[in-house]
C-alpha cells in the first residue's frame, strides 16, 4: 500500500530524513517511534504534502501512484489522511459544512455522487454514535475553541467519515489526560480494519497500550534504526532513548 | 478638482420651497463650495475625486415610470419577509413599494409629500447641520429632493424589518440621485430597518444618499445596509446618527458591489448609556475601491460603542478603513472598542487603515486594533489535506473569516443570501 524507499528531505539547509524505508501493508498498524527531533513529524508532513519541505531524494509510493508529486488534497483523495498534532482552528467554518465539503471532494474526485444533504446528516449521524460524539459537534466552527481531546476526538471523527486507507496520526497522544487518551484510542480501535492501515506517531510507548501495533519502528537522525513487534515499544519503555547515540545509531 | 463637476449635481432650487428650507440649501451650497476650495486633506487622504468628477454625473428630473413590480423580482431577497419601500433613481416608487397594515404609531411617507404638505415637520427632523457635515452630505443637503420618512411614535414597535431598497437604472446620461431619509424613533420605540443598494443593468450612475436616524430615550434599532451595486456603480452614503439616553442602534455594513464607493458614518451620543454597534464587512476586489470613514462622537458620559470593520481585498482592490472616535472631556465612563481585520488575497491588493482614538476624559475603557494579513497557510493545509481543493479551501477560510460579520444579521435567510454572494464573488477572485 505504501512503500516509502531512501527518503531524503530537507528544512531549510537542514537535512531531516536521511534515507527513511518503510513498507506498510494493507490492515498494518505500524508505530513509528523516536525521540524529539528524530523526523517523526517531519515524517507524517512530507508523506502528507505539508509545505516547507524539500524533498532530495528518495521514493514514496502509496496506492501505485508517486505519492510525492500529487497536490495534498490528491493524496487525500486517494486514500491518505493525517490526524493532525496540532489540529487547525477555523473561527467562522461550520463543522458541518466542513466536513461535507470534505467528503463530497474525495467523492466527486474518485468519480462518485455526491453526498445530498439529507445523506450526509444520516451517515455523520452514525458516525458520531459509533466515536460517542454528541451532535453539538456539528454546530460549531472547526475546532475554534475545543479542548485539546475535543480537537484529537474531531481528527478521529474526520478520518471515520473519510474513510481513508491509510490513517497518519501524528502525535495523536500529545497533550491528553488518560481518559481522552482512551477515549481517542477506542475511537481509533473502532476504525481497525483488514483494508485500513495506519501509522501511530508517537513519542511514548503509553499510546500503544490502547492502539496495538503490529510492527514498531525507531526513528533516529532520519532513518528507521530499528523495527520489531510491540514488544519493542515496551523495551523502550525501559530503556528510553538514551541507547541511540548521537549520530542516531544503536550503542 | 474642479468646482463645476460638482456643482453641477446640484438640481435648480425649487421655487415654491419654503424659506427656512432656501436657507438651509443654500447653507449646504456654501459648505460645498468651502469643501472644494480648501478640501478636508485628512478626510481625502487616501482617495482621489477625479474619478468620480470625470464621469459628469447630472441629476435627472425624471420619475421612472416603466417599472412593473415584477421587474424587482431580480433583486429581491427569496424568502425575506418584509414591507419594503422602494426608490427608483432616488425618488419614492409607490407602485413597487409594499407598505400596508403598518402597526399603529408607526408613520411612512416619502419627503417629497411631507414637504409638499406639511413642510414644518421637516424642519424638525432635519438636524444635520449643512456648515459642519462632510462634503457630500453638504451636496446631499443642498440637492433636497426625495426620501423616506419613517417615524414610529413613542413605544411604537415594527416588528416585521423594514426593506428600503435603492434601485438604480441607468439613463442616457450618467445620473446622480441624491435621496435623503429621515427616521426618528420616539421613546421606547423598535425596528429593523434593512437599507439595500441594487442595480438593475450595469450602466455608469452614482448615489449619493444620506440617511439621519434620531433614536428617543430606550428606543432600539437594528440597521442593516447592504450595497450590491453593479460593478460601474459609484456609491456615496452618510449616516447621520443621534442617540438619546439608554437608545441602542446595532447597524451591519456590507460593501460588496460598486467600482467607487465611499461610506460615512457619523454617530453621535446626546444622552447617557446608549450603545452603538456598528460592524461591516467590505469586499473589494479587481479594480473596486471602497472607503469606510466612521466618526463615533462620545460628547457624553457613560456611552458604549463598538466598531467592529473586517475587508477582503482582492485582485487590484482598493479599500480605505478611517475609524476615529472621540471622547469628549466630560465624557467619562466612555466605553469604545474599535477593531479593523484585513484579508489581502494578492500582492496588488490594498489597504489604508486608520483607526484613531482620541481621548479628552480620564476615565475611560477604550481601545483599537488592526490587523492585515493573509489566508494562513496552516489553514489551507488543513483544509487540502481533507481533499478539499486549494481554491474551495481559500473561499472557505475567507468566507469563515467574514462569518463574523454576517452570522449578525438579523435572519438566517439573509445570512445566507450575504454569505453566497460573498462566496460568488470569491470564487472569480485571482488567487495571486
Amino acid at each position: 500500500m505504501l512503500v516509502v524507499n531512501g527518503l531524503r528531505a530537507t528544512v531549510g539547509e537542514k537535512e531531516i530524513l536521511q534515507g527513511l524505508n518503510l513498507t506498510v501493508n494493507p490492515g498494518e498498524i505500524h508505530a513509528i517511534m523516536g525521540p524529539n527531533g528524530s523526523g517523526k513529524s517531519t515524517l507524517a508532513h512530507v508523506l502528507s504534502g505539508r509545505d516547507g519541505y524539500t524533498v532530495t531524494g528518495g521514493s514514496a509510493t502509496f496506492a501505485g501512484q508517486d505519492l510525492l508529486a500529487l497536490e495534498p488534497e490528491q493524496r487525500a483523495h486517494l486514500g491518505l489522511f493525517l490526524a493532525f498534532q496540532y489540529p487547525v482552528e477555523l473561527p467562522g467554518v461550520n463543522n458541518t459544512y466542513f466536513l461535507k465539503a470534505a467528503l463530497n471532494s474525495i467523492r466527486k474526485a474518485r468519480g462518485e455522487t455526491e453526498l445530498d444533504a439529507v445523506s450526509f446528516l444520516r451517515l455523520i449521524k452514525e458516525k458520531l454514535k459509533i466515536l460517542h460524539l454528541d451532535e453539538s459537534l456539528l454546530k460549531r466552527a472547526v475546532n475554534a475553541g475545543f479542548s485539546g481531546g475535543e480537537k484529537k476526538r474531531n481528527e478521529i471523527f474526520q478520518m471515520a467519515l473519510l474513510e481513508p486507507k491509510l490513517a497518519i496520526l501524528d502525535e495523536t497522544d500529545s497533550g491528553l489526560d488518560i481518559d481522552a487518551l482512551r477515549v481517542v484510542a477506542d475511537g481509533v480501535n473502532a476504525l481497525r480494519s483488514p483494508e485500513r492501515s495506519m501509522i501511530v506517531v508517537t513519542h511514548y510507548q503509553r499510546l500503544l497500550d490502547y492502539i496495538q501495533p503490529d510492527f514498531v519502528h525507531v526513528l533516529a537522525k532520519g532513518q528507521i534504526i530499528r523495527s520489531g513487534g510491540k514488544e519493542l515499544a515496551l523495551e523502550l519503555e525501559t530503556t528510553g532513548y538514551g541507547w541511540i547515540d548521537a549520530e542516531g545509531l544503536a550503542a | 478638482m474642479t468646482d463645476h463637476a460638482l456643482m453641477s449635481w446640484l438640481p435648480q432650487l425649487a421655487p415654491a420651497a419654503p424659506a427656512w428650507l432656501a436657507t438651509l440649501q443654500a447653507a449646504a451650497r456654501a459648505q460645498v463650495q468651502t469643501q472644494i476650495a480648501a478640501p478636508d486633506a485628512e478626510a481625502w487622504r487616501y482617495t482621489s475625486l477625479n474619478h468620480l468628477l470625470e464621469q459628469g454625473f447630472v441629476p435627472i428630473d425624471e420619475t421612472i415610470t416603466a417599472l412593473q413590480p415584477d421587474d424587482l423580482d431580480e433583486v429581491l431577497i427569496p424568502g425575506l419577509a418584509s414591507r419594503r419601500v422602494v426608490f427608483v433613481n432616488g425618488r419614492y416608487a409607490p407602485e413597487l413599494s409594499a407598505t400596508e397594515a403598518l402597526p399603529p404609531g408607526v408613520h411612512l411617507d416619502s419627503l417629497r409629500d411631507v414637504l409638499a404638505h406639511d413642510p414644518d415637520a421637516v424642519r424638525v427632523l432635519l438636524t444635520a447641520e449643512p456648515a459642519t457635515v462632510p462634503l457630500f452630505m453638504a451636496l446631499n443637503l443642498a440637492g433636497l429632493d426625495d426620501g423616506l420618512v419613517l417615524r414610529l411614535d413613542r413605544a411604537a414597535i415594527l416588528a416585521q424589518p423594514l426593506e428600503l431598497i435603492h434601485l438604480s437604472i441607468g439613463l442616457d446620461q450618467p445620473s446622480v440621485a441624491q435621496p435623503h431619509h429621515l427616521i426618528v424613533l420616539g421613546d421606547g420605540a423598535q425596528a429593523t430597518l434593512v437599507e439595500r443598494y441594487v442595480s438593475l443593468g450595469a450602466a455608469v450612475y452614482c448615489t449619493n444618499a444620506v440617511i439621519e436616524i434620531q433614536l428617543g430615550r430606550d428606543a432600539v434599532l437594528t440597521h442593516e445596509r447592504l450595497q450590491t451595486e453593479s460593478q460601474n456603480a459609484f456609491h456615496l452614503s452618510g449616516l447621520s446618527l443621534r442617540q438619546d439616553a439608554n437608545s441602542r442602534y446595532q447597524s451591519v455594513n456590507l460593501g460588496l458591489g460598486s467600482r467607487w464607493s465611499r461610506t460615512e458614518l457619523l454617530t453621535q451620543f446626546c444622552a447617557a448609556h446608549a450603545e452603538c454597534d456598528l460592524r461591516g464587512l467590505y469586499l473589494a476586489g479587481d479594480d473596486q475601491r471602497i472607503d469606510y470613514h466612521l466618526d463615533v462622537n462620545h460628547a457624553v458620559p457613560n456611552c458604549t460603542s463598538r466598531e467592529t470593520f473586517k475587508g477582503i481585498i482582492y485582485g487590484k482592490g482598493r479599500a480605505v478603513f478611517d475609524g476615529r472616535v472621540v471622547v469628549a472631556k466630560d465624557a467619562q465612563k466612555s466605553d469604545a472598542a474599535m477593531s479593523n481585520q484585513n484579508l489581502l488575497l494578492s500582492p496588488q491588493a490594498e489597504i489604508d487603515t486608520k483607526p484613531q482614538l482620541e481621548i479628552n476624559a480620564d476615565d475611560v475603557r477604550c481601545s483599537h486594533g488592526t490587523t492585515v494579513g493573509q489566508i494562513e497557510p496552516e489553514k489551507l493545509f488543513y483544509l487540502r489535506s481533507r481533499g478539499i481543493s486549494a481554491a474551495l479551501a481559500r473561499r472557505m477560510l475567507c468566507l469563515g473569516f467574514a462569518d463574523e460579520i454576517i452570522h449578525t444579521l438579523h435572519s438566517e435567510t439573509l445570512r445566507e443570501h450575504l454569505s453566497e454572494q460573498v462566496g460568488q464573488r470569491l470564487e472569480s477572485a485571482p488567487w495571486d
